[in-house]
């Protein structure tokens, strides 16, 4: 069987979000002597790509995303052992949070399956994360992104109490910031001062994509 | 018209029949007490009150708790032991926990689940016997005590807890890291065989329900069409909806169900159920589908419209500007309620301004009617 094959197989089974397919596709790709990481960029990216227009076409939801970003971790696992770090490329490094006191988290959890897929390094911070670890998080990191999330309106303003902390340093003007979420509106996102206010995840990663290739 | 009270007025809207102003309410659990809530009340703002009609009693499950540490945090981890095997919940909670949230802010005594009921595969059985061990009983004391308070002054509504398929995807799997779409899509037989228990067991309540005193009942949903998608919610919400209405309309009860998120993409299946009151649909910028939109489509139902958040954040004069734009979207004004918040507490500002706004809204609304209201306010 061709490289090409191999490689559309591991595509097809993350399209089709099947768990077994996935394995067995990645396994087969590894067995035939193929670059793991050319399993990664020419197989799982794709992918997720198609994923992703999927769900912009309305013909994938949310849920889709969830479990195919599921399915590529379940493939991830079998090449992991066998990747080599230089052999995948990396735009650059994000950091993202669901801001304190909201425990809302499969939005910011898509991002980061996604923005991993395009194959950015991904800090995540989980839930529940207050100002000050954001700051301390761009302080020990220094990503060139931070995300912040929000579903409730009452925890909206933790994002504008990180960017404010984040001008008492001299780290605002390094850091791209862009927040998401249900309640999180364009103006609000103008008010407290972020970068770009993301629709929903896909919309949200190709922003990312844009600023880090610029 | 005479003037209604305020209960009529909310009543009257809700069946569908007109009613002399533009009923605006704001809910019992969400409000201030105080100069602004009694100003508000004065213009014309009822309470909804919220209150169930049924208590629940879990047989041959023994149910223990203790305290624990879990992930470097105290928890308070609840045991439910049964003949084939035990789940536990483990929450976080507040140090104003257990206490009335009439004496603290709301936010504090509520517990954060950590750890949901359902972790794995093997959590499924004992989740469904638990469901189908679990008897539903008729209390409805809480809904008289509460209707003898408010008399004319506001309604009680009898409020439900999530419908099947939502309390797996929010309260028992939960949707943290997207857990119960991944468990939907690994093991559907176990999602859909406790499902089907839970909903046959929602068949008690149901009844209850109908025999309530409440005049409302509303379906404790809480529905978002990015997580409840359009085939979630035609699979599993649309019947379940059905079955309530059924039993709701044969005792003259009306259902509401609360649907805040965005509900763009299911508005056409939304179309299609027999649900009574949209209740809390939150319009532009929080919500995606316009009222007037709405109103159009869903021509047997009624909106309660929740205020969005993000409006209140940006001022009272957003907050003016939103509510005048909001009259003019659905002139004439029928078929609408306005909630003042369905999600927490409203500043005293902004209740002040909304119902300052609210007051002289008087059906049916016309464009002329809207400027006068604007031009009083300067």
């Amino acid at each position: 069987m061709a490289e090409g094959s191999y490689l559309q197989a591991v595509k097809e089974a993350i399209v089709k979000l099947d768990f077994a397919g996935v394995v067995k596709a990645t396994q087969e790709a590894l067995n035939a002597g193929i670059d793991p990481g050319k399993v990664v960029t020419e197989g799982f990216v794709p992918g997720m790509v198609i994923v992703g227009e999927k769900f912009e076409k309305c013909e994938y939801f949310l849920s889709e995303l969830v479990v195919a970003a599921e399915v590529m971790k379940e493939g991830m696992k079998v090449i992991q052992p066998h990747l080599k770090e230089e052999s995948v490329k990396k735009l650059g490094k994000v950091v993202l949070a669901t801001v304190e006191g909201d425990l809302h988290d499969i939005g910011k959890n898509i991002v980061g399956s996604l923005l991993k897929a395009q194959g950015f390094e991904v800090i995540d911070l989980g839930i529940n994360v207050p100002p000050a670890r954001i700051i301390s998080a761009v302080q020990e990191h220094q990503p060139g992104i931070l995300g912040m999330s929000a579903l409730l309106t009452i925890t909206m303003p933790k994002m504008g109490e990180a960017i404010e902390s984040l001008k008492q340093t001299s780290l605002r003007q390094k850091v791209k910031v862009i927040v998401g979420g249900a309640a999180v509106t364009p103006a609000f996102a103008e008010k407290i001062g972020a970068d770009y206010c993301a629709a929903n995840a896909v919309e949200g990663v190709k922003k990312c994509v844009q600023w880090a290739t610029a | 018209m005479a003037e209604m009270t305020r209960r009529e007025r909310l009543l009257a809207a809700s069946r569908k029949q007109r009613a002399d102003k533009l009923p605006f309410f704001h809910y019992w659990r969400h409000s201030q007490i105080g100069y602004a809530e009694r100003e508000c009340r004065n213009r014309g703002m009822a309470f909804v009150w919220e209150r169930p009609s049924f208590t629940t009693e879990i047989h041959d499950v023994e149910i223990t708790e203790r305290k624990t540490v879990s992930k470097g945090m105290t928890v308070y981890r609840r045991t439910y032991t049964t003949p084939i095997g035990s789940v536990f919940v483990d929450e976080r909670r507040e140090p104003g926990y257990g206490q009335w949230h009439g004496l603290r802010g709301w936010k504090d005594v509520l517990p954060w689940e950590v750890e949901r009921l359902i972790k794995g595969p093997e959590d499924y059985a004992v989740v469904k016997y638990i469901v189908e061990h679990t008897e539903y009983k008729p209390d409805y004391f809480p809904i008289e005590q509460a209707k003898d308070w408010v008399g004319d002054d506001g309604i009680v509504i009898d409020f439900h807890p999530h419908s099947p398929m939502q309390m797996l995807m929010i309260d028992w799997v939960g949707s943290e890291e997207g857990r119960f779409f991944i468990h939907h899509a690994r093991y559907p037989e176990l999602v859909e065989e406790l499902y089907r228990a839970l909903s046959k067991s929602r068949e008690a309540m149901y009844e209850i329900a109908a025999k309530s005193p409440a005049d409302v009942i509303l379906g404790g949903d809480n529905i978002d069409g990015v997580l409840v998608n359009p085939r979630l919610f035609e699979k599993y919400f649309m019947p379940e909806y059905e079955k309530m209405a059924k039993v709701m309309h044969q005792h003259g009860k009306l259902l509401a169900v609360h649907m805040d998120g965005r509900v763009n993409n299911l508005k056409h299946l939304i179309a299609r159920t027999p649900i009574d009151i949209v209740e809390a649909l939150h319009p532009p910028p929080t919500g995606d589908l316009p009222i007037s939109e709405a109103l159009s489509l869903w021509k047997d139902k009624v909106i309660w419209v929740g205020m969005p958040g993000p409006v209140y954040e940006l001022g009272t004069g957003e907050t003016k500007k939103f509510t005048l734009n909001l009259l003019r979207d659905i002139i004439p004004g029928e078929r609408v309620c306005i909630a003042m918040s369905t999600e927490n507490i409203v500043s005293n500002d902004n209740l002040l301004m909304v119902s300052s706004v609210l007051e002289n809204a008087d059906l049916p609304l016309t464009e002329d009617k809207i400027d006068k209201i604007e031009k009083s306010l300067g």
